[in-house]
């Protein structure tokens, strides 16, 4: 373990320009030299199981204790735990196509950690969805496609959003999971997972491309919500555009959240930072949040709307807030010095993250203006519950890496994390490269 | 409601049957309800006094329990529709002027309503027989989408108890059995508010504007067109907006909120096709990514990552 710090501590000053460096991302490696059960991970999941004890009350128990009405029928629940989580979790949607449709190779290094937190912010996406609604016992009418109302957007998100997370990010997110079977399984299970291989090989192409194009249909779906909410919603946002910039800013903020965590995962467990794939992401992450602002303003020109957006009321500058927290780390990210400096990389992450939830927020609360004018804010319980669903996704997400290789390391802690594996299983079947030994 | 893009839905993840109706040619939407079967009311803010006569017979017929909480439980004193009140009359008075005027509130019956699109499983459904936007509570699921949807703030949802039920004017269709009516325009004293259908409630309300020009509001009746028609119509002396009815396009929502979509997932054509392409980028960019990580393989010695 002790050689593996050393390297770790000298790899943060690879000058980021020297094209010679090898990148320090190789391979997913597991986080060995931490257990599972640290003092930030007791808090967290405290925190969690709060959040999940409270949906379940809520499922038996009425949403009375929210501080929901009628004219903010949803609360934060549909708009931060659904509309804002499951942006968080398009990472795994941008950066695959990026990587497997636009050809963007040094992104596959990230691509396991992409697909992870986009199967925790789903997984923590779904259960709130689940326990919002209030007359759960008629969920069943799911299952049978002739009860369904195709004209119904929210009926797209409750159909595509669960196929989406429970089979297609699942199947995704199989070979960590596979692997580590794998090295601990008897020759039998091994045989069989062998003979299996080349099947899911086989499917994967098929399986990733439903992979990019359900997200595409549901993240719409999410922003096609809004359009039945009409004149209620502030001509700035109300749009036909809504579901096309709900997709892009479901991009933006799936990037930012997966760079946030690389970059966080980085410090905590002391990995190396590859600003190569820093810099790609934050580049993808850029191009995404100048897509989202050109179709936004020739929107709204195109509307005639842009007027509205020089008042001087709350909601103009809202709408500012929303386009300069994405508009400024662009601009930034389109440098490509810039690119390769790590702090600026994060804060732009953070911006730009924080800027796209912002969005993916606004609509169905502070630009929703009902006729009937009524107070809502969440109440204590409500935002307990959503702080337990962010914690959620910090647990299982950890949880995870300390299980799988997953977050991108370099050769050499690999071979430590290797080490440790065959010192501390003693059934373990590899030999001292991870491959799978012959007997 | 759009047949064609249900069927291809259901053919894509329902099965077999569905199938068949992907390769059939599109039928015509549900043709859009006879205005003379389409089941209304009319309300003439001139000739309402405000008895609340109509709020007392609707809570009666649909045997909701008064609101009383403003009252301290002495009368029904409901502040706007809720999930106890599916009727309500309101009261305009003007800044600094004589001029007031009562309103009467439910639901509006719209033509294409927003709230039927909304409603994932068909819990909301108009009627194809007489137009009544009814809510059926084995389908609903409590999702409250027909809340953010209806452009008048009509279905209340009922948060306090534990099996909520989603509230609004389904126009008594319960009583029609027994060949009752609305109960609201049965007990009304000045015929403020009458029951009929559309045809001839709007023929009526232009009678009447035509017999007393300048009378009404813009001379025209709310409704007529609004949100793509409504089978609840207005009449008023002061501006709708004062009432607040809201000032809405022509186009429904219900129009405006799916004509993209009805597009996008027509015979799920376009998801279809963009999968296809992806899938076939995507295979061969996964044959390349194996061959590289074969010879990587090869020179480290690891085992390849997927
Ligand atoms: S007024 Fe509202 S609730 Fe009534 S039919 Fe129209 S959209 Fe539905
Ligand atoms: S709350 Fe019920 S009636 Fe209203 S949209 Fe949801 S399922 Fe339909
Ligand atoms: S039609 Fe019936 S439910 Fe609707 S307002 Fe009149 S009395 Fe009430």
């Amino acid at each position: 373990m002790s050689s593996d710090d050393t390297t770790t501590a000298g790899a943060p000053s690879l000058h980021p320009r020297d094209e010679m460096t090898p990148c320090p991302w190789q391979r997913g490696v597991h986080v060995w030299h931490v257990p599972i059960f640290t003092r930030a991970f007791v808090f967290f999941l405290a925190l969690s199981i709060i959040g999940v004890g409270l949906s379940v009350v809520r499922a038996f128990g009425g949403l009375d204790f929210t501080g929901m009405n009628d004219a903010y029928a949803w609360g934060i629940w549909k708009t931060f735990n659904v509309m804002t989580l499951t942006a968080l979790g398009s990472g795994g949607f941008a950066i695959g196509i990026a990587a497997w449709v636009f050809g963007r190779h040094e992104l596959h290094a990230v691509m396991r950690t992409a697909l992870m937190t986009s199967l925790v912010f789903y997984l923590a996406g779904l259960l709130a969805l689940t326990v919002d609604v209030g007359r759960p016992w008629n969920m069943w009418h799911l299952a049978f496609p002739s009860h369904w109302n195709t004209d119904s957007s929210l009926l797209e998100v409750a159909v595509c959003m669960p196929l989406y997370a429970v089979i297609f990010l699942a199947f995704e997110n199989l070979p960590p999971v596979f692997e580590r079977i794998f090295v601990h399984a008897s020759d039998n299970l091994r045989a069989v997972m062998v003979r299996t291989m080349p099947i899911i090989k086989a499917i994967f192409p098929y399986m990733l491309a439903g992979a990019y194009v359900l997200p595409a249909m549901h993240q719409s779906s999410l922003g096609a919500l809004l359009l039945l909410a009409g004149e209620k919603l502030d001509p700035l946002w109300q749009s036909q555009m809504l579901p096309l910039l709900y997709v892009i800013q479901a991009g933006v903020a799936g990037v930012a959240c997966v760079m946030f965590t690389l970059m966080i995962a980085s410090l905590y467990w002391q990995r190396p930072i590859d600003t190569r794939v820093l810099g790609s992401l934050g580049r993808l992450m850029s191009q995404c949040a100048m897509a989202f602002l050109i179709i936004r303003f020739a929107d709204l020109a195109w509307r005639g709307v842009l007027g509205r957006a020089l008042a001087l009321d709350g909601l103009a500058l809202v709408f500012h807030a929303e386009n300069l927290l994405v508009g400024l780390p662009a601009l930034v990210m389109f440098r490509r010095d810039w690119r390769e400096r790590p702090r600026v990389l994060f804060v732009s992450a953070i911006f730009a993250g924080i800027g796209a939830m912002l969005y993916r927020f606004v609509p169905t609360t502070i630009a929703f203006v009902p006729g009937e004018l009524k107070f809502y804010f969440p109440t204590f319980l409500e935002l307990l519950m959503s702080a337990g669903y962010v914690a959620l996704t910090v647990v299982l997400y950890s949880v995870a890496v300390k299980m799988l290789a997953i977050v991108p390391g370099s050769l050499d802690q690999w071979y430590g994390a290797v080490a440790y594996a065959r010192r501390r299983f003693r059934t373990i079947r590899v030999d001292e490269h991870g491959q799978p030994s012959r007997h | 409601m759009n047949v064609d893009r249900r069927q291809a839905l259901q053919a894509m993840l329902g099965g077999t049957a569905g199938g068949v109706a992907l390769l059939t040619p599109a039928e015509a939407a549900a043709s859009p309800i006879d205005d003379r079967d389409a089941l209304g009311m009319l309300y003439d803010a001139t000739r309402c006094t405000g008895c609340k006569a109509c709020v007392t017979a609707c809570t009666a017929a649909n045997d909701l329990v008064p609101d009383t909480v403003l009252s301290n439980g002495r009368w029904q004193m409901p502040t706007d529709l809720n999930a106890q009140t599916k009727n309500i009359i309101k009261l305009y008075e003007a800044p600094d002027s004589p001029t007031h005027s009562f309103v009467k509130r439910q639901c509006m019956h719209c033509v294409e309503p927003a709230c039927v699109t909304g409603c994932p499983f068909g819990a909301l459904t108009k009627r194809p027989e007489d137009g009544v936007v009814a809510w059926h509570a084995s389908l609903c699921i409590g999702c409250r989408y027909c809340e953010i949807a209806c452009p008048f703030e009509v279905p209340k949802f009922d948060w306090a108890n534990f099996n909520p039920q989603v509230v609004k004017c389904e126009l008594c269709r319960h009583r029609f059995a027994e060949g009752g009516g609305p109960a609201c325009t049965e007990v009304c004293p000045t015929g403020a508010v009458i029951a009929g259908n559309r045809a001839d409630l709007l023929a009526d309300a232009k009678r009447r504007i035509a017999a007393h020009p300048g009378q009404y509001f813009e001379d025209r009746v709310y409704g007529e067109h609004e949100a793509g028609g409504t089978q609840v119509l207005y009449l008023s002396h002061v501006s709708f907006a004062a009432l607040g009815l809201p000032t809405l396009s022509d186009e429904s929502l219900a129009h405006y909120g799916t004509k993209v979509h009805h597009v996008l997932y027509r015979y799920l054509a376009i998801p279809l096709a963009l999968w296809a392409l992806m899938a076939g980028i995507i295979r061969s960019r996964f044959k390349h990514h194996e061959k590289k990580a074969r010879v990587e393989e090869a020179s480290t010695g690891l085992p390849p990552q997927l």
